[in-house]
């Protein structure tokens, strides 16, 4: 057995050591720990892991195999996210033990804190003790036994799994409800505790879901969505708004649907070049006069994304489109030498091989979530919040959670899936710092980490991003795209995206931090054009997803929730996927994204620059008074009236 | 032919006079509508059929296609093929929902007649589909137009090449009596031809414009040993023979050589008459070259036709004991000048097959002695220039297959309306009219709402194949019933259509498809689609708008402000009103004091069940909390209020009423004009709460239909308050425009303590705008009725309580000013919040 001291070596130097040495198959002994953080973070080899001490978050946090032993107490967060092996600790746990664990075993001989076992999906999590408020919080499989007492609003809005308490039930949480269990369930936990030699004689209560607030009662009629003019024009009580009120009247509660928001906003099509790009001819070889190739991510000194343009898939989910669907996208990212990335559902290893470059997307639900997959990524993006529903966790509605989407993200099968809005170790920015170490540590500080923010108030937001040690941020405007959403969320909750890129560059330039930490812009930017604009604006990088799908087949009816997608995109239905043909889509999305690269490449070129990041504001002019008071940019409406001419394409040279 | 081209993104000016509508940005030609020669505007009436607009529909069908009752059972719908949804579950069935229209109304509805206003006169010699459609098109330009046809029936290739099986002789008349109906101006010679009765020269001298459709009327035959032998025959003559009502008896074997159309009906044809046994085709390349439609291919496998591929004729041997085609086997080659693979024979392959009959359907030929005597022919064809449609001789037009080759009908009419064009530009003196581009025209057709518009599939016509008596020739299919095609009609994506996303505009969409099946580097897409994006917008906004509160924003917890969890955290909406009256909801009732007693009932158990308030001059129910308006003079408050509100006019003028009993609420309505007066009385008498009304008068019926709320009647009322250091000491109760649970967050962040829905609560009574009143017409059952109102209260309920968490609050009454940001400076002066991503108010207006 190897040595390890944490008095003299930092921790990220010991998670170092103890990887090479379990990959040599030894075990490992941390004397001193001195409960620091991140102890045996990244670990999946099946070796013992001996912490003569207390430890502090995230203890053997994003594991997979080991067999961990703490002979004293550990800090919030014990164990996140393990996936096998075990985890013993000796005095007490702090918060969220046994969060977000798929299959692990984790015993605690003194008292857990609150909300342990938050969303977890499998394993065992055991405390000899007494639990805090609201263990098993949103935990949707595998089971928690406390012997000693529940604490209050245990199995508060559990989906699946079970809780078996020995001591006192101090009150059930909301869709909790206690039931029988059987002589086996009984027998195979007397078995565990027998396993981990803890004596008990006493009886267990059982506590599951009640099963209320799975699935929304009423049906929401379905109906193709309007032309966008209904809504946008000046008719009060137009037709759009009748059916709303008809339909709200019928099931109750808001409307869902996919897309984003549907009415017009002020974008970056209200601003213009201030010098007319179309005047100039476009040579033959424009992409190879501009230099598009873009980095990202080494500000603290990751192995940096690497980009052929300054343009990105945009983050979205298996499970909100087909696996097809995914690996399409993968093989268009990989064709046009750009980057996919996975959204929340978890990454298939289809999607894997098919793409180069690919981003791995941490939610709160922490669905698909795995140390293995972070492992094998490009790089990792802890989501906060998107455009389309910023402060709202995913929907993924019954008829998508099919049986092998229930599997990779490890929940049950067929429910109205409503992901949690906050993720269990994030309730402020502090957090977040803690967590970013977490992810770094898990993965040997190797790949960029970046925060996805929908936009609201940017100001604020990225500056606490910029302290909190990101590489870069993904900025989501009003106007980006989700599989599933109410309505009034889509519509009427964050900023647009002109708004939000000119926050950003605001706030950073009031920390000093505009070019330290890149920003990718998404949220309705489906052109070379408004790349270019966006960049001008300050944005590093722009991020294109519905564009993309529609490249690739989709039609825009909105219809993604439904999940009889009539084109095979948002769809878990075998019989629907099937209408996707993969080989074909990829390549689509290919020549879409070719073609917004000769775009981008034509503009700056016309703007005479080499490379598209050396576009600047004082190359715009608003052509709206709401842009212009936006951006600060100078209002030129008569840049409007001049003839657009036909771009012409020069001869070669 | 690709749909998705330049074309489509950025089609070329339509010349005037034609009827088109690609300039409207809300509109695109679906790929279906491009791929039809004629532009037929399919998306129109599919989504007619199914709104059931049989009639619309017909109009739609037969504005730019003479023949529609032909074309629904025969036409080659090269607009399915393009269909979109042929890449997932199948095309929409096209024809056969025109098909379904032209049975209903084909016979019986005739066209306006359009009578002759011009002098100038037109000959056309020839009847097929492409001399009609030009005859069509002049006659309703006004010109009298003279067909002239050898045979002795109008139709051309439409009577003579396609048997009654597909095309019965009487959907061909029906087709050609609406033209004649319509077109008094036409006027036919039969049994008249070129050359043996007429000449061209005396046609030229009667008429000031000759078109020739001659069509190609000649089938070819290949040159090979032994093709002269009797019982080689040529496909087109066969046709003809059988269209003519022959029923020639046929030997065992039937030979057919080809793969066109002709080959697919001669084929189909031989098998019906008597003797017949077996047929086969033979063709020269493989299933995937082949020209003929796939549906008749699968028509003649169905029937028994045995298609025998990558196969060439190379000798007839006909001796005494036997006859035969001598066929050798061939694979593919190099392409030819056409573009296609030829065949190549292989060696060796040389084998017979042994038969009675050998139908050559390998071509047709335009053959017109007259004509090549005068220098007008070109080898086989009517020598014309594309770009006129005209011969040699410049008063001489041609189209069709005569001038260009053997073609559809389809290709045919569109053929006559673009000759028709350029004659039309001849006789109106235009001497170099722009170039003629199918126009494309839409009828802006709303989508159609089946739920299941994405899981039907293609529906199926019923096949008769040979039928039960063969010779007769009875019609190998039926047309859809009603629900067929209705069920076919949902299933159109309508790309024709307007989005509901701005920025996934029908256009952009449309453009963002061409993108990806084009090649960046063609040097022709990739300018064409960035001179469109560097096209300005239009404001989206500009200066009619109006103020709207669908133009305020919310500021959404992140990272700055601890999100919660907006499904499952709680979220408080009860307040106490005035520090007395218990709301459950903040949202009050108002507008059925003179309704039917079933929508009182409604509203009242609606009321109830959310421990809401009614606000009006008449109780709702006993029950119920009600916030009595006094408005006439004689109006005294009643006992049963909970509170009375005055209005200000009768407020200023005569003061406020005592109290009909104690604890009841006193308050005032004001309009914003109202407001510095009335304001200052309520604080001065210490009254509850006043209602803000943004409206034209809430005493009124209806009145958020006469005219566009006010908001800044609640601006201005905080203003006052401000400026007098009393903002908490009134309750503020908004009343005017209110639709949705967001709008009550939005006006509770701006400083109201409860609002009032009137309109949207009639419309979630299924009350319907009729000018500017509420009608009720629907006869939904009572308990539907109070599920709907005690429903629309619900999910106002909860919208307003997801807005308020989604900015991080667990309580609607703690959303603020702050939490809000306009869109639309129009709107951020009238509600007096800062425009997103600024933060200063913008000054009031």
């Amino acid at each position: 057995m190897a040595t390890i001291d944490l008095a003299s070596v930092a921790v990220r130097e010991a998670n170092q050591r103890i990887r090479d040495l379990a990959a040599k198959g030894e075990d490992i002994e941390v004397v001193n720990p001195d409960a620091r953080h991140h102890i045996g973070v990244g670990l999946v080899r099946p070796v013992k892991l001996r912490i003569r001490g207390s430890a502090g978050y995230f203890c053997a946090g994003l594991t997979d195999g080991p067999r961990v032993e703490v002979d004293a107490n550990v800090g919030w967060g014990l164990a996140d996210n393990m996936l096998g092996g075990s985890v013993v600790v000796r005095g007490n746990a702090g918060a969220i033990a046994g969060v977000a664990i798929r299959g692990a075993e984790v015993v605690v001989h003194g008292n857990i804190g609150s909300r342990a076992g938050q969303v977890m999906k499998a394993g065992t999590l055991c405390a000899v003790g007494s639990a805090n408020f609201m263990a098993g919080y949103m935990m949707y499989g595998g089971r928690i036994v406390i012997l000693g007492d529940s604490g209050e609003k245990v199995g508060q809005d559990m989906t699946g799994g079970a809780l078996f308490v020995g001591g006192r039930i101090q009150s059930l949480g909301t869709d909790a409800t206690l039931t029988d269990m059987t002589e086996a369930e009984d027998a195979e936990i007397r078995a565990f505790l027998e396993r981990y030699e803890i004596p008990f004689k006493g009886k267990f209560q059982k506590i599951v879901n009640a099963g209320k607030h799975l699935r929304y009662p009423r049906t929401e009629p379905r109906v193709r969505v309007m032309p966008y003019t209904v809504a946008a024009s000046n008719d009060y009580w137009n037709a759009r708004v009748r059916e709303d009120i008809h339909v709200k009247a019928e099931i109750g509660r808001y409307r869902i649907r996919g897309y984003g928001a549907g009415r017009p906003l002020p974008h970056l099509t209200d601003i213009a070049f201030r010098k007319d790009v179309s005047a100039f001819d476009v040579p033959t070889d424009v992409i190879e006069r501009v230099n598009m190739g873009t980095t990202l991510g080494d500000r603290f000194g990751a192995k940096p994304i690497s980009l052929s343009m300054p343009v990105m898939i945009a983050p979205m989910s298996y499970g909100a489109l087909s696996k097809s669907t995914k690996v399409a996208l993968a093989m268009a990212s990989r064709l046009s030498g750009i980057s996919e990335n996975t959204g929340e559902g978890g990454m298939t290893d289809a999607q894997r091989e098919a793409a180069k470059t690919l981003i791995y997307q941490c939610l709160s639900g922490r669905l698909g979530w795995n140390i293995h997959d972070m492992q094998r990524a490009e790089g990792i993006e802890i989501y906060i919040s998107q455009g389309a529903k910023p402060g709202l966790g995913g929907q993924l509605m019954a008829k998508k959670v099919t049986k092998e989407i229930a599997r990779i993200r490890g929940i049950p099968e067929g429910i109205d899936l409503r992901s949690p809005s906050r993720h269990p170790d994030v309730l402020g920015a502090d957090d977040l710092v803690i967590k970013v170490e977490e992810f770094r540590e898990a993965t040997g500080y190797r790949i960029p980490i970046s925060v996805k923010l929908g936009a609201g108030r940017v100001r604020d937001d990225i500056k606490i991003a910029y302290k909190d040690g990101f590489d870069y941020v993904s900025l989501d405007g009003l106007q980006g795209s989700t599989g599933a959403a109410g309505h009034e969320v889509l519509e009427y909750v964050g900023i647009p995206t002109l708004s939000a890129i000119q926050e950003a560059m605001d706030a950073l330039d009031e920390v000093g931090g505009r070019n330290k930490m890149p920003v990718v812009l998404m949220g309705g930017i489906n052109d070379g054009v408004s790349a270019a604009k966006a960049l001008a604006l300050g944005a590093h990088a722009v991020a294109m997803g519905t564009s993309v799908l529609i490249a690739g087949g989709c039609i825009a009816c909105l219809q993604c929730h439904i999940g009889h997608c009539v084109v095979g995109i948002a769809t878990q239905d075998p019989e629907h996927e099937k209408r996707y043909n993969v080989p074909v889509e990829a390549q689509n999305m290919h020549r879409f994204l070719e073609h917004v690269r000769w775009q981008l490449a034509a503009v700056t070129h016309s703007l005479g620059y080499t490379d598209p990041h050396q576009i600047t504001r004082d190359d715009l002019v608003a052509l709206t008074p709401e842009a212009a008071a936006i951006t600060r940019l100078p209002y030129v409406p008569t840049r409007r009236d001049g003839p657009v001419r036909s771009v012409k394409q020069a001869a070669a040279e | 032919m690709t749909v998705y081209d330049r074309a489509r993104i950025a089609p070329a000016a339509v010349p005037p006079g034609l009827a088109d509508d690609v300039q409207d940005v809300h509109f695109v030609p679906a790929p279906c509508q491009v791929a039809c020669p004629i532009g037929t505007d399919a998306p129109s009436y599919i989504g007619y059929i199914w709104e059931g607009k049989v009639e619309e529909a017909f109009e739609a069908i037969v504005a730019t296609n003479p023949f529609s009752s032909i074309c629904g059972r025969v036409c080659d719908a090269p607009c399915e093929p393009a269909c979109r949804r042929a890449d997932s579950d199948g095309p929409i069935a096209i024809r056969n929902l025109k098909r379904f229209i032209m049975e209903k109304l084909g016979k019986s509805h005739r066209l306006p007649v359009r009578e002759v206003t011009r002098r100038e006169t037109i000959g056309i010699v020839g009847s097929g589909p492409a001399g009609l459609t030009a005859a069509q098109d002049l006659a309703e330009a006004g010109f009298e137009v003279h067909v002239y046809e050898m045979t002795d029936r109008l139709g051309g290739m439409m009577i003579w090449g396609i048997p009654a099986f597909r095309l019965p002789p009487s959907i061909i008349r029906e087709d050609i009596d609406r033209m004649l109906s319509h077109c008094p101006g036409i006027k036919v010679h039969l049994n008249t031809a070129l050359g043996r009765d007429v000449t061209l020269e005396q046609l030229k001298s009667r008429h000031d414009a000759v078109l020739l459709t001659i069509g190609a009327w000649w089938g070819k035959t290949m040159e090979i040993p032994g093709h002269r032998d009797a019982r080689v025959i040529d496909g087109v003559k066969f046709l003809r023979q059988v269209n003519d009502g022959e029923r020639p008896p046929m030997p065992e074997t039937v030979i057919v050589v080809g793969g066109g159309d002709v080959a697919m009906d001669a084929c189909r044809a031989a098998m019906r008459l008597p003797g017949c046994k077996h047929v086969k085709v033979l063709y020269r390349r493989g299933p995937a070259e082949m020209p003929a439609r796939k549906d008749e291919l699968e028509g003649a496998v169905k029937e028994g036709i045995e298609i025998v591929y990558n196969t060439q004729p190379v000798e007839v041997v006909a001796t005494n004991e036997r006859f035969a085609l001598r066929c050798v086997t061939t694979a593919l080659g190099e392409p030819g000048p056409d573009g296609r693979r030829r065949p190549v024979n292989v060696a060796g392959s040389e084998r017979d097959i042994e038969c009675g009959l050998v139908i050559m359907a390998v071509g047709q030929k335009t053959e017109q002695d007259d004509l090549a005597s005068i220098g007008l022919m070109a080898d086989d064809r009517v020598r014309t220039t594309w770009s006129t449609m005209r011969t040699a001789d410049p008063k001489v037009f041609a189209a069709g297959d005569g001038a260009f080759g053997g073609s559809t009908i389809v290709k045919a009419m569109f053929h006559g309306h673009r000759v028709a064009y350029y004659i039309k530009a001849l006789l109106d003196g235009i001497p170099d009219p722009l170039p003629y581009r199918t126009p494309y025209r839409t009828r802006r057709v709303p989508v159609s709402q089946d739920p299941k518009w994405e899981i039907f599939s293609r529906q199926h016509q019923e096949f008769h194949g040979l039928g039960q008596k063969p010779v007769e020739f009875p019609e190998i299919e039926s047309t859809y019933d009603e629900q067929a095609a209705k069920d076919e009609a949902a299933r159109c994506y309508r790309c024709d259509a307007e989005t509901g996303s701005a920025d996934y505009s029908v256009k952009n969409r449309e453009e963002i498809f061409v993108l990806a099946r084009t090649k960046p580097t063609d040097g022709v897409t990739g300018p064409t689609a960035l001179s469109s994006r560097l096209q300005p917008k239009p404001d989206p906004f500009g200066p009619e708008h109006q103020p709207n509160l669908e133009d305020i924003v919310f500021l959404p917890a992140n990272l700055s402000r601890l999100v919660i969890d907006p499904y499952r955290d709680a979220c408080n909406i009860r307040s106490r009103l005035a520090g007395k009256l218990d709301l459950g909801l903040p949202i009050m009732v108002t507008g059925f004091d003179d309704a039917a007693s079933e929508l009182r009932h409604a509203v009242s158990a609606a009321v109830k069940a959310h421990g809401s308030a009614y606000l009006g001059r008449r109780a709702i129910a006993p029950d119920a909390t009600w916030l009595q308006v006094l408005a006439a003079p004689q109006d005294r408050p009643s006992a049963d209020a909970a509170g009375f509100a005055v209005l200000a006019a009768r407020a200023l003028a005569a003061g406020i009423p005592d109290k009909a009993k104690t604890g009841q609420l006193a308050g005032i309505v004001a309009t914003r004009a109202e407001l510095p007066k009335a304001l200052p009385l309520a604080l001065e008498r210490e009254l509850d709460f006043i209602v803000l009304d943004g409206t034209v008068g809430i005493a009124g019926a209806w009145p958020e239909l006469k005219g566009r709320p006010d908001y800044a009647v609640l601006r201005d009322a905080i203003r006052i308050l401000r400026k007098m250091n009393r903002e908490e000491d009134i309750a503020l109760i908004y009343f005017g425009g209110v639709r949705s649970g967001t709008d009550t967050a939005k006006l509770v962040a701006l400083g109201a303590n409860a609002v009032v829905v009137g309109t949207a609560m009639g419309l979630a009574l299924a009350g319907e705008i009729v000018g500017d009143e509420l009608g009720f017409y629907s006869d939904t059952p009572a308990d539907q009725r109070n599920d709907m109102a005690e429903s629309f209260l619900r999910a106002l309920s909860a919208e307003a309580t997801i807005m308020a968490r989604c900015t991080g609050k667990t309580n609607v009454f703690n959303l603020e000013p702050e939490d809000l940001r306009s869109i639309t400076l129009a709107t951020a002066r009238a509600v007096g919040v800062p425009l997103v991503g600024t933060r200063e108010v913008a000054a009031a207006e």
